[in-house]
């Protein structure tokens, strides 16, 4: 990330200035011919490069910023239009301490690159200078907006990571670190595991030779409330199992361990910036391969919560994982659940790449995540669960099916996003849940306002965002 | 249709007896029996209650039970079966309830030639709406059975609704009869096989609604040519069939069915997509299946159904329903991937997919729907695309709307008579998967979000700047490829066609376009 200076006055340090411009408002007169000469108006996502005898200056459109988010796109503009320099200035004098911190957010999500696979050839970018009329004013905003940041961040580094160099013990042991935040990290094996009777879990990881694992990370927070539970699919790498995949495209299915990343990063965004809030991850970790000891479609397995499940297609894996998941959950006694998963491709038919489907039992949490989607720019789309959905679930040998089989009395176009919802619902319990099929959105196919082609981080700056207005009144029941 | 006659109680002689029973309070869990049923049980000696006693009947939602020939006293005739059907709690009685239960009980009274329910122990509408499931359920297409034996067919033709409040019933019976026959027609036009029911048929049984006070206009290729309408024309042009547009007009508003009116003011519009047989075209699917393609004219059925429904029930209200009928078939003169053709609004499309017909038929008949009757309000309705079927399955149909009050009435109609919605979202960023480097927009934007790319494609046929006021056409758009054909029987819908949408819309306008 961004190493981020408040300051109160700009640096000469060789890099680019920007100046974000409101949409009809005037650039400062120096620049005013140039930007009329370039058709610059200031709408979101313009960006005018102008070589002056002090250094670029970069003009950024910021639209009609209304919310943070608009800033925050401005500044991931600016850092765009830098391009790859080593050091930034943006421009915020004028500003309010809150957009100010949130130019600053915008341009560190940008701004990020995977490296760690390559050697560097060209510079990138390493620091940012903020100008700001108070940086005393501004810090405590920035550092609660950096902590999200840093939060979406790690998401993202974990997503980045091939399948070789993130195995589920590797992954295990990014959370254990998180402990010098503060945050508790207990992560099961393989004999806990069967211990507290996950058979779903013990069964998807059982085809690789790198062991499944159930980490659990855990907020304590300063209020005695019961904690909000995050529950995420980490599937280090999907080949699907005996169900094999096509080869074509395969190598993406790396990244079908977001959601965990994204519930893991939300824990740090919690800690570095002390929510008063508990909190507890819940994050199955295994990776779905074919081996001697792989499991087959057709096999029954008995999960956690006692229910047996008939195999249909061992390349849904992932609700099978969640559903032991959300059952170890429980045992936290959690205010609500939410779980996050790169799920089905049907979520992808319905919704594209510019939604997540959100899915779940209860109105208010359900209005409270769409909220905190919207705030942070991570839009969700309510979908159903209906009755049919559950009924089509029903098993000739175990109390439910994983899924539908194609072609069959569900016909060519089956609903697996419901039908995956409809299934993770028989596992929650009483516990007021909601479940997110991020699939279309947990890698971008190219750049955006917020950050590179490649691993978005979805979900953690909205976790974090959902704690922050729902969570965090002491009073709430 | 069966014969249905709301009738003063009288114990039937032969034939059927059914007694619709709530759940209650009174012994084994059953309320007292009343009316006709009671006086069925006395008659029997109180066979009839022993026997529900007995079979465990306890009036719960879901229940039936019959009981064969009881013995009267004296020897006196009486129905040669009894059937009881359990309503659930009287307190939760609702019209959906009371159609599934009314539905519940045609099985197992088809064998009868007529039947009584007894209904003195319901409200009006209530007893109404029990009818309705009855004959809603009672449809059967079998135009095309030569060979079944007559003891296999239901022999069910009259149904007397036994009840003390004959008025009232007749008068909520009315309107409920009006929009059967809508939904049988719907399901008829649907049903039909793609060589009998090709665009030229479909609009010859379109005019036989004029006898209903609809007013019938038939397009045929020379206008829709001079109309611009290339995109319609496009997908057409490889069928020996001709297209057709059909626009039938409802002048009710005035209460007289238009009489001595000339053209509707502000209508409502329907626009249906009717494609007779939808091989894909070029772009051909594949084998499997492909017969289902013959109810790819579900939403111009919808509309047609809908259309005989206001006439029927003599709705006061200015409607209009147009329907786009097209056969898609490849040929030599097939329309081709990469083909650009212009729409009747001016703009341009490149056919990337032959088999993303529907969208381009609607544009041209919205477009034209807009400029010659400035609607109210436009909805559409398409059996579209695949994608909204993995997205939704089979228990909501795909709502698109530009307007939130719109998009929420067409929900709650929905509701109330069990054809669901699902709202799906529309958006800019769905928009751009449109762009097209040689035309305007293309026809298909991939398959991510592949129903929304396709309800984007619409909206931009539909203006967005008239009046002062600078307001779109609301406009809504359902896209029901899952819900217009049921591969189950369904509560009061046979296995088939559903006429999914007619319903619902002749509810839509009764709760708040009439008066």
């Amino acid at each position: 990330m961004l190493r981020v200076k408040l300051r109160p006055s700009a640096r000469d340090h060789g890099g680019p200035r920007a100046i974000p411009v409101a949409e009809g408002a005037a650039p400062p007169q120096a620049f005013r011919a140039a930007a009329e000469a370039a058709r610059f108006t200031g709408a979101a996502g313009q960006v005018l490069d102008l070589p002056t005898p002090g250094g670029r200056v970069l003009l950024v459109g910021a639209g009609r910023p209304r919310r943070m988010l608009n800033w925050e796109m401005a500044g991931g503009t600016a850092a765009a239009g830098a391009g790859r320099v080593k050091r930034l200035t943006i421009d915020a004098g004028g500003l309010a301490p809150e957009a100010a911190a949130a130019l600053a957010a915008g341009a560190c999500l940008r701004a990020w690159r995977f490296d760690a696979c390559r050697r560097r050839e060209e510079p990138a970018p390493e620091a940012l200078d903020l100008v700001v009329d108070s940086p005393a004013a501004v810090a405590p905003c920035w550092e609660r907006a950096a902590a999200a940041v840093r939060g979406c961040l790690f998401a993202r580094d974990l997503t980045a990571e091939p399948g070789n160099r993130l195995t589920t013990r590797d992954f295990a042991a990014r959370l254990e670190a998180l402990a010098e935040h503060g945050i508790a990290v207990d992560v099961l094996g393989r004999k806990r595991l069967a211990r507290a009777g996950l058979g779903a879990l013990l069964a998807v990881g059982g085809g690789s030779a790198n062991p499944p694992r159930l980490a659990v990370l855990r907020w304590r927070g300063s209020h005695a409330a019961p904690p909000i539970a995050f529950i995420g699919k980490g599937i280090c790498f999907d080949t699907g199992g005996i169900s094999i995949k096509p080869a074509q495209g395969m190598e993406a299915m790396r990244a079908d361990m977001a959601g965990a990343a994204a519930c893991a990063g939300a824990m740090l965004a919690l800690a570095l910036r002390h929510s008063p809030a508990p909190a507890v991850a819940v994050l199955a970790l295994a990776e779905n391969a074919i081996g001697a000891a792989a499991y087959r479609p057709g096999d029954v397995l008995r999960t956690g919560a006692g229910r047996t499940v008939e195999v249909v297609d061992t390349d849904a894996e992932g609700r099978l994982v969640l559903a032991d998941a959300l059952h170890y959950a429980q045992r936290f006694r959690p205010a609500a659940m939410l779980d996050l998963a790169t799920l089905t491709g049907a979520i992808v038919t319905a919704l594209g790449t510019h939604r997540a489907g959100l899915f779940g039992t209860d109105a208010a949490l359900l209005a409270q995540v769409a909220a905190a989607g919207e705030a942070v720019g991570e839009q969700l789309w309510p979908m159903p669960i209906g009755e049919r959905h559950r009924a089509e679930l029903k098993s000739d040998i175990a109390d439910l099916k994983q899924c539908v089989p194609t072609g069959g009395e569900g016909g060519r176009f089956l609903p697996d996003a419901c039908h995956a919802a409809a299934f993770l619902r028989e596992f929650v319990g009483a516990t007021p849940w909601v479940h997110l099929d991020i699939a279309g959105l947990g890698t971008r196919a190219a750049p955006w306002a917020l950050g590179p082609k490649g691993p978005s981080g979805f979900g953690a700056r909205l976790l974090d965002a959902l704690v922050a207005q729902s969570f965090e009144d002491p009073d709430r029941h | 249709m069966l014969d249905i006659a709301f009738v003063k109680p009288v114990l039937p002689r032969h034939g059927a007896l059914v007694l619709p029973l709530v759940e209650g309070s009174g012994p084994e869990g059953m309320n007292e029996l009343a009316g006709l049923a009671q006086a069925v049980d006395a008659a029997s000696g109180g066979a009839v209650a022993r026997a529900l006693a007995a079979a465990s009947f306890k009036g719960r939602k879901g229940q039936s039970c019959t009981i064969w020939a009881p013995a009267l006293e004296g020897g006196a005739s009486g129905p040669s079966r009894i059937v009881a059907i359990g309503l659930g709690k009287a307190a939760e009685l609702t019209p959906e309830g009371l159609e599934a239960a009314g539905a519940a009980a045609l099985p197992l009274v088809n064998g009868e030639r007529e039947a009584v329910i007894a209904a003195e122990t319901l409200a009006a509408p209530q007893a109404a709406a029990f009818a309705l499931g009855l004959l809603l359920k009672s449809y059967r297409f079998d135009r095309y059975r030569t060979t079944e034996k007559e003891e296999d067919k239901p022999k069910l033709e009259r149904v007397e609704v036994a009840t003390d409040a004959t008025t009232a019933a007749k008068t909520a019976w009315a309107p409920m009869r009006a929009v059967a026959e809508g939904v049988f027609l719907s399901r008829d036009l649907v049903s039909e096989p793609p060589n009998i029911l090709h665009p030229e048929e479909m609009a010859e049984r379109c005019q036989e609604l004029e006898k209903l006070g609809l007013t019938v206009e038939v397009l045929g290729p020379k206008e829709m040519k001079k109309l611009g309408m290339g995109a319609l024309l496009g997908v057409a042009q490889g069928s020996a069939r001709e297209p057709r547009i059909v626009v039938m007009q409802w002048l009710g508003a005035t209460g007289n069915g238009g009489k001595g009116k000339k053209a509707a003011t502000k209508p409502l519009a329907f626009i249906g997509k009717g494609v007779t047989f939808d091989t894909g075209g070029i772009s051909i699917k594949p084998a499997a299946g492909m017969e289902d393609m013959k109810w790819d004219m579900a939403g111009a059925g919808a509309v047609i159904g809908l259309m005989a429904a206001l006439a029927g029930r003599r709705a006061r209200v200015d409607a209009v329903g147009l329907v786009g009928l097209v056969e898609n078939m490849p040929s030599g003169d097939a329309q081709r991937p990469g083909d650009v053709v212009k729409t009747a609004s001016g703009q341009t499309v490149e056919v990337i997919n032959t088999d993303a017909e529907g969208r381009l038929v609607l544009a041209d008949v919205i477009h034209y729907c807009q400029q010659r009757f400035e609607p109210r309000f436009m909805i559409d309705l398409a059996t579209l695309t695949g994608a909204i079927i993995i997205s939704l399955g089979h228990e909501h149909a795909g709502l698109f709307s530009n307007d939130d009050a719109l998009a929420q009435q067409i929900t709650a109609a929905g509701k109330a008579v069990g054809e669901a919605c699902w709202r799906m979202p529309l958006g800019e960023a769905y928009d751009k998967q449109l762009k097209s480097d040689i035309a305007d927009m293309k026809n298909v934007g991939g398959r991510p979000g592949g129903s929304i790319t396709a309800a984007q494609f619409i909206q931009r046929f539909v203006n967005t700047k008239n009046g002062p006021m600078q307001a779109p056409t609301p406009w809504a758009h359902l896209d029901i490829a899952g819900v217009a054909w049921s591969s189950k029987d369904l509560p009061t819908v046979p296995k088939g066609a559903t006429a999914f949408g007619v319903r619902l819309l002749d509810r839509l306008v009764a709760d708040h376009y009439e008066g």
